[in-house]
């Protein structure tokens, strides 16, 4: 292989060597400098010739070949005119040359119409004696047979699969794992000769029928463990094939049931693998050893042995590797790593920087608490060296170290503030800087220390974001400290020395100074009082206010300062009240100062109580997106008369779309749910320019729908172009009661033309309709998603008599997970103790879901998944709820859906 | 290799190599004919082609290159791709198939008038005369109007593919022609 890549190089330099032969000497140069497509293609025409020169054409096919792999990409015309061109090259029997065109037809993806015209030149390729030309042709295609034709030349492949030359086995082998994904039935029918494959003496070979053997068998678990044991009984010489088997041994323990008290299977072949003689055995039964799900000690003794001996090899590669998987393990097993540190200490100067910095990682981690103090002072000098991924790859390791050994952290905290101080990008000034604060939250006495080298750090901080971040934490945490005066003049400075945002920071920090230390609030007057003349609008604003609360009338004259205002109670607040409660405000005369006390507050979530007080990290505005959009519903609706006493909304739905995109008008729907009542809010926009709408309205129609009732239309008085208006519908439905069906809707509207020279309107218009797709109402709308902590209790409490069963077949999916999910949208329940995730691999699943009624009472369903080897999707659906009804209705949505 | 190349274009390896396009509607007998025209061809029953094949051999001073073209109907848009460089163009017609005859008229027109096909010459075989309802080549001729084709040389022969009746007459003439034009 190698020697013939040489051969199509060699012209190819010959003939730049003669442009430019002084340059020649002076550096090594690529034979492929220069090429470009434009002329390749034009190259590509001698394929055409009656006399094909196979030198030259192997040329042109290498350069076409380099630039594909380049990405260099094709119009579908050149790459026809290629291809076609190429497949006239089927009359020159040159080996090599047929080589290259094969790998052209595969790597040139050409429509599949044509590509099907190589087919029977292939075909006859794959019957020749060549060897050459059988395994090329293999391959090319398995990548261009359909199911039928793959059928008429199935005994070919069969036969090459057990070809006594290497060539063509492997290549039949390896398609047939690439046909496994398209025609499975098809490949399935050859097993008996790709175990024949396996006693094959060819280590290549050897290898790739395990590797299609074991694919074959994958959908059936009891197959695989059966084909696993009969593999590592039997002798299986090559080294790769030795190590598919290890994964594939990997996979089925993976797999199996591990008993406490039962020895694993399979352990015994996987550490006698150990003694392999081939390193990539070793290496892969290591890893699986480690890998495995709750592995002992004692298990992992013998791999730890082995991987300590590949630290000290000479090949890097080993070393890598094997500190790779050590540093893996070393998070779960740090003892049983513990071992190796007197190895892992010499790589620390490992002339790969790589493998260092793996290795000292490790360390920390295996680390005890005496070795700390060393290993850091090695690290300073380390650190220097390395690149900024790794340098976070460390910080990040102290991190963990310092939660480990909170005594330690001073030595720790002068380390991460050395290298703060050091050059660096953001990503890993921002990791240093985590990682300050993350010990400071675990390590109470740290904070001092902390804040001084953070006050140090932005003092020389390029970075916008850090230098807010941090201004953020010294207002909140300095004026707890024991001289909180010392830092403000580090705040004080950025002031006059940064960029707006930051200097904005900077007041806001100052401020909180002044108001948590009384006694610094005169000094803080004074400075912020500076900062009245500042450039910018919001530092200035940001100065003036908080000038007011502590107190200073600008005058200079001492006053008492207010207590604690209110407006600091800070995000509690409802945005969009308090925009309301403005807007309100700004309609009246204005006499009386504005009342915070009126502005509602934000509904606190229970689990932004529950998250770590992080410092001025991540801002809570997303904590509640789709809470706020249902009370914007709710305010919107309370403000029309007719939908006053309809209660509290329970629940508003997604919108959905009722036309299709890009047509005249658009229109969606919402549905908002009421105890005994349902608003279906239309959304019309108008995207005529030259019509105006008036008294648009929806007219639903019940009749497959029967348990509504209509009880009023508010239709929209005009809809304008571009503009947005709404028009309401509330039907009723008798309370706790699912109702569901399917409405026909019709948008109804009157027309009135603009003239488009004038921009008027006229003053006739004419009553017009346009259908709207089917709004449908499924009990699903009536659940609430709501999470409960223990299901089983909830479960036990409702009345056994209202349980309700049922199977329902969902047909194909692409794994369980995503059958899950499906199931859990169209039900509109949640899903309770984490049962919303399915683990890898699992042929079958049990989820537990519960929702909140209109009544207020809960329906529960649980939902056993099992999946076939089709991928085949089936679910038992088992619901209880406050009465027999909810239960049935459950049911109809899966029914339905 | 090019040395080697030339050493045996020295020693009566100097055939000239003619490019040949076998066209004709599916089960006209292409690929039957051409199996037969290569010496030492052992006995086997053809299954349709799809695609092309490639095959060869010689007669005379000339080395036949043939693209067997699959007579499909789909993919006979792929004909077209490879009427470029072609030297000579064989028309296998099924003289037995009256049903499809103007299929072939069809096909034939489509090609002749194709602007990538040079004046190349056309050599029609009458194909399956063995067949008790086979039409004549003078029927067929008439029939495809033939005397209407003026930018080719052209000719029709009558033929068996499956004992290889006519297939040398017609290939004779073919060679004849080609060493006219060169």
């Amino acid at each position: 292989m190698a020697s013939n890549a040489q051969d199509n190089h060699a012209p190819l330099r010959a003939q730049d060597g003669k442009k430019d032969e002084d340059d020649e000497e002076d550096f090594e140069y690529s034979p492929f400098h220069g090429i470009e497509k434009g002329a390749v293609l034009q190259e590509a025409r001698i394929f055409h010739a009656a006399q094909t020169d196979s030198r030259k054409c192997q040329q042109v096919l290498t350069r076409l070949l380099y630039l594909l792999t380049q990405g260099e990409s094709f119009t579908k015309n050149e790459a026809t005119e290629v291809f076609f061109s190429c497949t006239k090259l089927f009359q020159n029997g040159d080996a090599n040359l047929r080589r290259l065109v094969y790998l052209i037809i595969k790597e040139l993806p050409p429509g599949s119409d044509e590509v099907i015209i190589v087919t029977a030149s292939l075909m006859k390729d794959m019957t020749s004696n060549n060897e050459l030309y059988k395994g090329g042709s293999i391959r090319v295609l398995c990548r261009i047979l359909d199911s039928s034709l793959l059928q008429q030349v199935e005994r070919y492949f069969k036969q090459a699969i057990v070809d006594k030359a290497p060539v063509v086995a492997s290549a039949a082998l390896v398609s047939g794992l690439h046909m496994l994904r398209e025609n499975p039935d098809i490949v399935k029918r050859w097993s008996s000769e790709v175990q024949d494959a396996v006693q094959s003496r060819n280590p290549m070979v050897q290898f790739h029928s395990v590797a299609l053997l074991y694919q074959l068998k994958s959908g059936d678990r009891l197959a695989i463990s059966k084909l696993v044991s009969s593999l590592t009984r039997g002798n299986v010489r090559s080294p790769l094939a030795q190590m598919m088997i290890v994964r594939c041994v990997a996979r089925v323990i993976a797999d199996s049931q591990a008993y406490a008290d039962q020895e694993r299977p399979f352990y015994d072949f996987l550490e006698s693998c150990l003694r392999h003689k081939g390193e990539m055995v070793i290496f892969e039964a290591a890893k699986a050893i480690v890998e495995l799900n709750g592995v002992t000690e004692a298990e992992l003794a013998p791999a730890i042995t082995i991987l300590q001996l590949f630290l000290s090899s000479s090949k890097p590669v080993l070393r890598f590797a094997a500190v790779r998987i050590l540093n893996k393990v070393a998070i779960d097993h740090p003892m049983a790593v513990s071992n190796c540190n007197i190895d892992m200490e010499t790589l620390i100067s490992d002339q790969n920087r790589s493998i260092a910095t793996l290795a000292i990682t490790t360390l920390l981690k295996t680390g005890n608490e005496s070795s700390i103090d060393r290993l850091m002072k090695q690290m300073s000098s380390f650190m220097t060296e390395i690149g900024d991924e790794f340098k976070i790859v460390v910080v990040d390791a102290v991190h963990k170290l310092c939660i480990k050994f909170p005594t330690k952290f001073r030595s720790m905290m002068s380390f991460l503030s050395s290298v703060l101080r050091e050059e660096g990008g953001f990503e890993y000034k921002k990791s240093i800087i985590n990682a300050i604060l993350g010990i400071v939250r675990t390590v109470a006495e740290s904070k001092e220390t902390a804040l001084t080298h953070l006050c140090e750090f932005i003092e020389d901080c390029e970075f916008t974001y850090l230098s807010t971040q941090i201004l953020h934490l010294l207002g909140e945490e300095g004026p707890k400290t024991s001289h909180p005066a010392k830092y403000i003049r580090y705040v004080y400075n950025r002031i006059i020395l940064e960029n707006a945002t930051v200097r904005a920071a900077a007041v806001a920090a100052l401020a909180n100074f002044g108001m948590r230390v009384p006694s610094l609030a005169p000094r803080v007057r004074v400075l912020l009082r500076r900062t009245l003349r500042d450039n910018d609008d919001e530092v200035r604003d940001r100065a003036t206010m908080y000038l007011k609360l502590l107190g200073d009338d600008a005058t200079g004259e001492q006053q008492e300062p207010t207590p604690r205002p209110k407006v600091l109670r800070g995000q509690n607040v409802s945005l969009a009240g308090l925009e309301r409660c403005l807007r309100e405000y700004l309609d009246t005369p204005m006499t009386e100062a504005f009342d915070m006390a009126g502005v509602p507050e934000k509904e606190l979530v229970p689990v932004e109580a529950s998250k770590p007080g992080a410092p001025g990290a991540s801002g809570s505005g997303d904590l509640s997106g789709d809470l706020s959009l249902k009370s914007d519903f709710e305010e919107a609706l309370q403000q029309i008369p007719e939908f006053a006493d309809l209660g509290p909304l329970f629940k508003s739905c997604d919108a959905v779309e009722l036309v299709e995109k890009e047509t005249e008008y658009t229109v969606s729907c919402v549905k908002h749910i009421f105890a005994s009542h349902v608003v279906l809010q239309f959304d019309m926009t108008n995207t005529i320019e030259e019509q105006v709408l008036e008294d648009v309205s929806v007219d639903v129609d019940l009749a497959e729908a029967e348990a509504y009732e209509e009880v009023l239309t508010i239709p929209a008085t005009r809809l304008p172009y571009g503009v947005v208006a709404q028009t309401y519908v509330l039907l009723a439905y008798e309370q706790g009661t699912m109702p569901f069906g399917r409405m026909v809707s019709t948008l109804k509207f009157v027309v009135k033309e603009i003239d488009p020279s004038t921009g008027d309107e006229e003053e006739d218009g004419f009553e017009d309709e346009y259908p709207l797709e089917d709004v449908y109402c499924s009990p699903g709308d009536y659940l609430q998603r709501t999470k409960i902590s223990n299901f089983r209790n909830a479960w036990d409490a409702q009345d056994p008599d209202t349980e309700v069963v049922d199977e329902y077949g969902i047909g194909q999916r692409d794994s369980l997970q995503d059958a899950v999910e499906a199931v859990v949208e169209t039900l509109g329940l949640a899903a309770c103790e984490g049962t919303e995730a399915v683990p890898p691999n699992a042929r079958s699943h049990v989820c537990l879901l519960h929702g909140r009624t209109t009544a207020g009472g809960s329906a529960l369903a649980r939902v056993n998944f099992g999946m076939d080897r089709n991928y085949e999707v089936a679910i038992k659906l088992t619901v209880r709820g406050e009465s027999q009804d909810v239960s049935e209705s459950l049911h109809a949505i899966v029914a339905e859906g | 290799m090019g040395f080697l190349s030339k050493l045996l274009s020295l020693f009566g390896g100097g055939s000239k190599q003619v490019k040949i396009l076998v066209v004709g509607l599916d089960n006209s007998g292409k690929s039957t004919i051409i199996h037969k025209l290569k010496p030492n061809a052992e006995k086997k029953t053809s299954v349709p082609t799809v695609g092309f094949n490639m095959e060869a051999f010689e007669k005379g001073s000339l080395r036949f290159n043939v693209f067997d073209m699959s007579g499909a109907n789909k993919y006979r848009s792929l004909w077209e791709k490879y009427y470029k460089d072609a030297e000579a163009v064989v028309f296998v017609v099924d003289t037995s198939d009256k049903f499809r005859m103007c299929v072939v008229k069809d096909e034939l027109e489509r090609m002749l008038s194709h602007a990538e096909l040079e004046k190349v010459p056309i050599l029609f075989f009458a194909n399956k005369k063995d067949l008790m309802n086979a039409m004549s080549p003078v029927e067929c001729a008439k029939y495809l109007e033939l005397e209407t084709i003026k930018d080719h040389a052209w000719q029709i022969v009558h033929s068996n593919g499956l004992t290889g009746e006519g297939l040398s007459t017609g290939i004779d003439w073919l060679a004849q022609s080609l060493s006219k034009k060169k």
